[in-house]
């Protein structure tokens, strides 16, 4: 291996600046604010390979099938599906903070939470944009073509009618903070039609250009639309804003509510009027042309998603002329792979979490994409893998700045947590309650909304997932200013753990270990199990990041002490002689259901890294992760496929962890879990009724990442993983590897050819490929470039 | 044979409500007769022969069987009165009749009072309902003629239980015949109600009683006569629904009743007879009713879209003097249609295409813009009134699917259909037509040309629409390479077998395709890679599909339409990806039934 050492590169500095910079941005301002208008930068040119960047289709959605057939729009706050019909565009739009419900602390009579739309809450839709084109119905039009530029953050539409060449494209400008629909045609073309911006929830339309309303838990909304055309006449009649003859056409929509992440103001800003401010943005873009606004947009999106790049190899022509929909039809019919579409799924995620994750709520179960009021399981927060799997993609594909939106909302949640978890945890009827009759720190239940409630049922393991999480996004970026933030998550935490965690002999010995008190395995088994592996596999690594980072941060020395005391004495589990699994409960049976979609007994192979197959762990242990990993089969829900990846990753078994992920690229047909024609993923909750479920489009992409990079502080392994579908040719650029670096690694043959390693703030590292591996000492900034890896 | 195995559709439970209320009139008293003519009708206006191509016009029935809101205020079935009748004859008149519009038909009831009770003249014949008609039939048809169209009435097949009379009424124009002379002993009861006796033509009188209906008819100067309740078929089998003998008694009649009557039977006629009705109608309803008999006219799933599955098989049997009936056309006014436009549009295609007649049951004062822009397409109804063959699939059954037609002039006319509930691109491949490289293509609907496409042409279509294009060849012939399924060296699984076949090519066919059996063609040899569009021809009695792969490699499922029995060959395209040199296709059950296959036809380049 050789290795030259190279200056920290322009880029690097740049982009250690901008994560600093939305950092601090994000954690003084309230989700919809005023600011100053942005820079207007120059064009930002197009990567060479543009083409492979673009999903493309050649049919519209209509508004019966918009969650599988609309395109996603999002500035990281407000999203929107599009249909992109001719005759009518339709715009379903939210904001990620419009949720009903609050803070719902009345517990049911069995001790857990109350889970409706009107006490729990439900992520909700905000409004909806019609622009109808009567002329253009999709049956007088000829060769329509839509396309998802995933380069540019662009959807656009184009058709002939008539001879004239009509174009259609939108996007949802973070800087601008609006959505932007700009219509022209080439060949003397006209538009002639009807804009209309109206609630979802039985609002009364009293303006054309804006409307207001307070949802039942007095949650301020409003959201509002200009047009402007050019040749024509545009103008407002009543409720809807007419336009005839405009040789262009330009809409703007903004929309907002008045929610605050502060707990102690009732997560509501009292001075913000949405609706004013929705208007205040919407004039203020509109002064501007359509070039400029689409300028500033493309300019701030490729800041984010030009920070990695994929290659997997080429696709042939004959794949290139198929549309994405066909393409995913003929990648499960035929054998061979499709490397362009393959990477391309993987940026459409980066898509997504560009779109979605920026400035406001976290990713929450869909997104910030709804076809209707009422999503199922109410589009919250699943903290017993849901959420923390939104988030595993964003480092290892160069979204560290996505993350925070996670970090902020447990930061904003955490007063009302503890609060909660103080008044309500050891409530006599809450199974699961400590019954040492102690109470600390905080947890959370298995759902979580934005006003510090939760739903369903406790979930005492929750918090150490939410904060194992939050501690990875340390251990890539290094960040002392995120470790800072999250150190009161994980004080409390352990906190909670010290109280709750019960001594006990293990039977026939006369060895005592501590164990976590009476709980679920997610989502099945028994209710009321002691030292079920996935609390113990938490709060093992709970009290290990918590360690690290008081001695990190110098805080707590004494209390520090006391946690590593109790993770030296916690039960991990054993593998059970009956099944030959790694047990999931403490037991030798399997209580459970064998193919269960969750795989909590090995949270320590993955997320986890307690489990490694590297020889540092048991061999009899990864053999009985192994044997439970096999055994719950390659055939589940997609974000299910997508955790098994991962694991099949860790354990570098390439063909099950790519197969797994070419299951998920499955076209659902009917609801069948699956990829929807929009890309989306679905779960097939009953036959043929299917849901779109976010997390497979984020879990997917990071299992890719996985198989080509493994990290962990103080080691990286190249290509631990390799599918043979991608073994030819490819790169990768832009991963961040856990201890503080980033890595850009290309490969031939099936081995690596280069890998470059910038530090973002580590020191030391092994990186390994096969059995050669080299250790790296690097100043933070600096790079190293490794050759040479076939001998 | 083709049974009348359908599910229980509402149609039909609806339809029990009428044999109820015609059962009820089997207790209502013989009227006394009316002042009948028997001087023979005036020739007809026109000599042209009878359903030398589709007819267009009008239908009472539609109207008639809808719950919409005010259409039968004085109960079910109300709609049909003189009044209604003559102000859709002068709606006709003014909107329709100079695009071909011709026929105004007077459907089941004008013999029956508002409570649906019949009535009868003293030779048990039906006789209008002095309320309904007080101007009685032959002044309505007199009104119809006046506008210069034709007159349609109706009539249930067999001899209505209320005309039977214990046996007693004489048979008009006989000596001594009477209604007890043309029933069988045991009053055995015949059509889709159980509301007629069967009527025995080993008597002669029996033909003589229909002889007296016919000429009834011709006196009154009507040019139409609906046959309803028609077996095998109408939901029924059996002996005594067997109806050949009062459809061929009905020709026979309508010959020397002294003017041309179109013959036209309903509905649901079985396919195994269809040798029959071409021999002795002039059409047939090939499927239960379009009607929905709900709050609008029809719905899109009840049952509009069923046509795209049943029509295929009878496309071969229709021609000039005798044409497969999809029912009636009600694209005319959206808001009582119940269709979305696509869906208007797509009905309009299919009938025009599949050359069934197109006669509208709208509210013809009521037509909408777009319905009477659909209803009066002259491209549209020269494709239905050309000398092309019917319309058929290209491509198998799926969701999305491609109809066409060879037009005498070389041009194509070709259908895109995507009956999923979401919008989705189609895409008509040249080589499913019959040629491959260039064609030029004109949107028939939109008159628009779109210019030179090569080797296909893709268009988005929205939820259960269509395209309608004329697809001008410019390119070159294909040339297939047959391989037939029973070839030795084939491979067969699962109880997969081969069997004789006298349609099949070779005369033989792969059967036995159900719960896992298989066959894969080997040596399908192709010069270089690519998606090839094979011609598949199956038999299969009714819709059934197959799991196509090749190579091994995942396997696509494709729904074929009925062949109409066991005995008839047809063929549709699917695409399959192949490799250059020798590829294996698979043609396998899984776990359900699929078509016996006869032969594959493949291109050797794509």
């Amino acid at each position: 291996m050789d290795t030259s050492p190279n200056e920290p590169s322009r880029r690097t500095l740049l982009s250690l600046a901008t994560t600093a910079g939305l950092t601090a941005t994000l954690g003084t301002l309230p989700a919809f604010t005023a600011f100053a208008a942005p820079a207007r930068p120059a064009e930002v040119p197009l990567p060479a390979d543009a083409s492979r960047h673009r999903l493309w289709w050649q049919a519209p959605g209509d508004e019966g099938s918009l969650i599988e057939q609309g395109l996603p729009l999002g500035n990281g706050r407000i999203g929107a599906l599009a249909s992109n019909d001719p005759g009518r565009e339709l715009l379903l739009i939210t904001d990620a903070t419009m949720w009903t419900g609050g803070l719902n602390d009345t517990l049911d009579k069995d001790g857990q939470f109350p889970y409706g739309r009107s006490d729990f809450g439900s992520f909700t839709l905000l409004a909806r944009l019609t622009v109808d084109i009567p002329d253009h119905d999709l049956g007088a039009v000829s060769g329509y073509r839509r396309t998802l530029d995933l380069a540019q953050g662009l959807v656009t539409s184009s058709y002939v009618r008539s001879g004239v060449t009509y174009r259609r494209e939108m996007y949802a400008s973070h800087p601008d903070d609006v959505i932007v629909l700009h219509f022209t045609q080439s060949g003397g073309g006209r538009y002639t039609g009807t804009i209309q911006l109206t609630g979802t929830h039985g609002e009364n339309p009293t303006a054309a250009e804006s409307f207001e309303a307070t949802l039942p838990n007095g949650l301020r909304y409003g959201a509002a639309v200009t047009a402007r055309g050019s040749g024509g006449k545009v103008g407002v009649h009543g409720t809807r804003i007419d336009f005839s003859g405009c040789k262009d056409l330009t809409v703007v929509v903004g929309a907002g509510t008045n929610y605050a992440p502060d707990a102690e103001a009732g997560f509501r800003d009292a001075s913000l009027d949405p609706e004013r401010l929705a208007r205040t943005k919407v004039r203020a873009a509109a002064t501007e042309s359509a070039g400029a606004l689409r300028r500033t947009h493309v300019a701030d999106y490729r800041a984010l998603y030009g920070r990695f790049d994929l290659s997997l190899g080429a696709s042939t022509d004959a794949q290139r002329e198929l549309d994405t929909w066909e393409r995913l039809h003929a990648r499960t019919r035929d054998p061979e792979p499709d490397p362009e579409l393959e990477a391309a799924y993987l940026q459409f995620g980066r898509y997504l979490m560009i779109s979605g994750s920026r400035g406001s709520l976290p990713l929450n179960l869909q997104g910030l994409w709804l076809d209707g009021n009422d999503p199922d399981w109410m589009g919250d927060y699943h903290t017993d893998i849901n959420i923390q799997m939104n988030y595993w993609m964003a480092d290892r594909t160069g979204l560290g700045p996505c993350f925070d939106a996670l970090t902020d909302y447990c930061l904003a949640q955490l007063p009302s947590w503890t609060d909660i978890t103080r008044r309500l945890f050891n409530d006599p009827r809450n199974r699961y309650r400590n019954s040492s009759g102690e109470n600390a720190g905080w947890t959370v239940a298995i759902s979580t909304n934005p006003y510090g409630g939760g739903g369903w049922w406790w979930h005492p393991a929750g918090n150490a997932w939410l904060c194992t999480t939050l501690w990875e996004h340390y251990e890539y970026t290094g960040s002392r200013e995120h470790l800072k933030k999250i150190y009161p998550l994980l004080k409390g935490a352990c906190e909670f753990w010290a109280a709750r965690l019960l001594a006990t002999t293990l039977p026939g010995t006369s060895r005592e270990v501590l164990v976590a008190d009476s709980d679920w395995s997610p989502e099945h088994g028994p209710l009321d199990a002691k030292g079920i592996t996935y609390a113990q596999e938490l709060v093992w690594a709970l009290f290990g990041n918590y360690c690290t980072a008081a001695a990190e941060l110098r805080r707590d020395t004494g209390y520090a002490d006391t946690i590593a005391a109790l993770r030296r004495r916690l039960y991990l589990p054993r593998v059970s002689p009956t099944t030959g699994w790694l047990e999931e409960w403490m037991s030798p049976d399997n209580l459970g259901e064998t193919t269960h979609r969750h795989l909590s007994p090995l949270v320590g192979l993955f997320p986890g890294d307690r489990i490694r197959p590297d020889g540092s762990t048991p061999s009899d242990i990864v053999a009985g992760a192994t044997a439970v990993l096999t055994a719950r089969g390659m055939e589940s829900f997609g974000w299910a496929n997508a955790w098994r990846s991962l694991c099949w990753a860790r354990l570098k078994d390439a063909d099950n962890a790519y197969q797994l992920f070419v299951n998920n690229l499955r076209p659902s047909t009917d609801g069948s879990n699956g990829t929807a024609f929009n890309l989306f993923d679905i779960y097939e909750v009953e036959r043929g009724r299917g849901i779109f479920q976010i997390d497979a489009n984020f879990g997917t992409p990071a299992a890719m990442v996985e198989m080509l990079l493994y990290s962990r502080p103080g080691h990286i392994e190249l290509l631990p993983a390799l599918p043979e579908a991608w073994a030819a040719s490819g790169s990768i650029r832009g991963v961040a590897a856990r201890g503080g670096f980033e890595v850009d690694l290309s490969w031939r043959d099936g081995r690596p050819t280069e890998a470059r390693v910038h530090s973002v703030g580590g020191r030391t590292t092994t990186v390994a490929y096969g059995d050669v591996s080299r250790t790296l000492t690097l100043k933070p900034g600096a790079a190293v470039t490794l050759k040479d890896f076939a001998r | 044979m083709r049974s009348s195995s359908y599910s229980v559709l509402p149609a039909r439970a609806l339809r029990t409500v009428v044999v109820l209320a015609l059962t009820a009139g089997v207790t209502a008293a013989v009227p006394a007769a009316q002042a009948e003519t028997s001087t023979p009708p005036d020739a007809p206006a026109t000599a042209a022969a009878v359903a030398a191509k589709p007819y267009l016009g009008w239908t009472s029935w539609t109207m008639q069987s809808s719950k919409y809101p005010g259409l039968n205020p004085k109960g079910d079935y109300s709609y049909l009165s003189e009044a209604n009748v003559i102000k859709q004859t002068d709606a006709m008149a003014a909107k329709l009749k100079k695009y071909g519009y011709e026929y105004v038909n007077i459907d089941a009831g004008w013999w029956m009072d508002w409570s649906w009770k019949s009535q009868f003249d003293e030779y048990g014949r039906q006789k209008a309902d002095p309320v309904r008609f007080p101007s009685g039939m032959k002044a309505v048809a007199d009104r119809i003629h006046s506008k210069g169209l034709k007159a349609g009435i109706y009539l249930p097949v067999g001899l209505e239980k209320g005309a039977y009379n214990d046996g007693k009424n004489p048979i008009w124009n006989t000596d001594g015949c009477t209604t007890g002379d043309i029933v069988h002993d045991d009053l055995r009861t015949t059509n889709g109600w159980d509301s007629a006796y069967k009527i025995d033509f080993s008597n002669p009188c029996a033909q003589k009683y229909i002889d007296s209906q016919a000429r009834m008819f011709a006196d009154w100067g009507y040019d139409f006569l609906k046959l309803d309740g028609v077996g095998p078929g109408s939901f029924k089998d059996g002996d005594n629904y067997n109806n050949v003998a009062d459809v061929a008694a009905w020709q026979k009649a309508i010959k020397t009743a002294g003017r041309p009557i179109h013959l036209e039977l309903s509905w649901s006629l079985a396919y195994g007879h269809v040798a029959d009705w071409k021999k002795y109608s002039n059409g047939w309803r090939i499927d239960t009713d379009v009607e929905c008999y709900c709050n609008t006219l029809v719905t899109w799933e009840n049952s509009v879209d069923d046509r795209w599955d049943d029509a295929p098989a009878w496309t071969d049997h229709a021609g000039p003097g005798g044409w497969n009936d999809l029912d009636s056309l009600n694209v005319g006014n959206g808001e009582m249609d119940g269709l979305t436009k696509a869906e208007r549009q797509s009905y309009t295609t299919l009938w025009a295409i599949a050359k069934s007649p197109l006669f509208t049951g709208d509210d013809l004062t009521k037509l909408d813009s777009y319905g009477l822009k659909l209803l009066t397409d002259r491209e549209v109804i020269a494709i239905n009134q050309s000398s092309a063959p019917p319309a058929e699939p290209v491509t198998a059954s799926d969701p999305q699917q491609v109809w066409s037609a060879k037009n005498p002039d070389g041009t194509y006319t070709v259908a895109l259909f995507n009956l999923s509930d979401a919008p989705a691109s189609v895409t008509a491949n040249w080589p499913t037509l019959g040629f491959k490289g260039r064609a030029s293509v004109r949107d028939v609907w939109n008159k628009e040309n779109l210019g030179s496409h090569t080797d296909k042409i893709t268009q988005a279509l929205p939820a259960h629409g269509s395209r309608l294009f004329t697809v001008t060849p410019r390119g070159t012939n294909l040339s297939w390479t047959a391989y037939e399924a029973e070839a030795g060296t084939n491979t067969l699984g699962g109880n997969a077998s081969v069997a004789d076949c006298s349609a099949c090519s070779d005369g033989r066919k792969v059967g036995n395709l159900y719960a896992g059996g298989k066959v894969t063609v080997n040596d399908v040899v192709v010069a270089k890679a690519g998606t090839y569009q094979i011609k598949v021809a199956y038999i299969s009695g009714d819709s059934r599909s197959v799991l196509v792969s090749a190579n091994g490699g995942g396997a696509t499922s494709h729904k074929f339409a009925s062949t109409g029995d066991w005995g008839t060959v047809n063929s549709v395209h699917v695409p399959v990806k192949l490799k250059a040199g020798a590829n294996a296709i698979t043609f396998d059950s899984g776990t359900g039934y699929a078509p016996d296959i006869d032969r594959i036809d493949v291109q050797k380049t794509p």
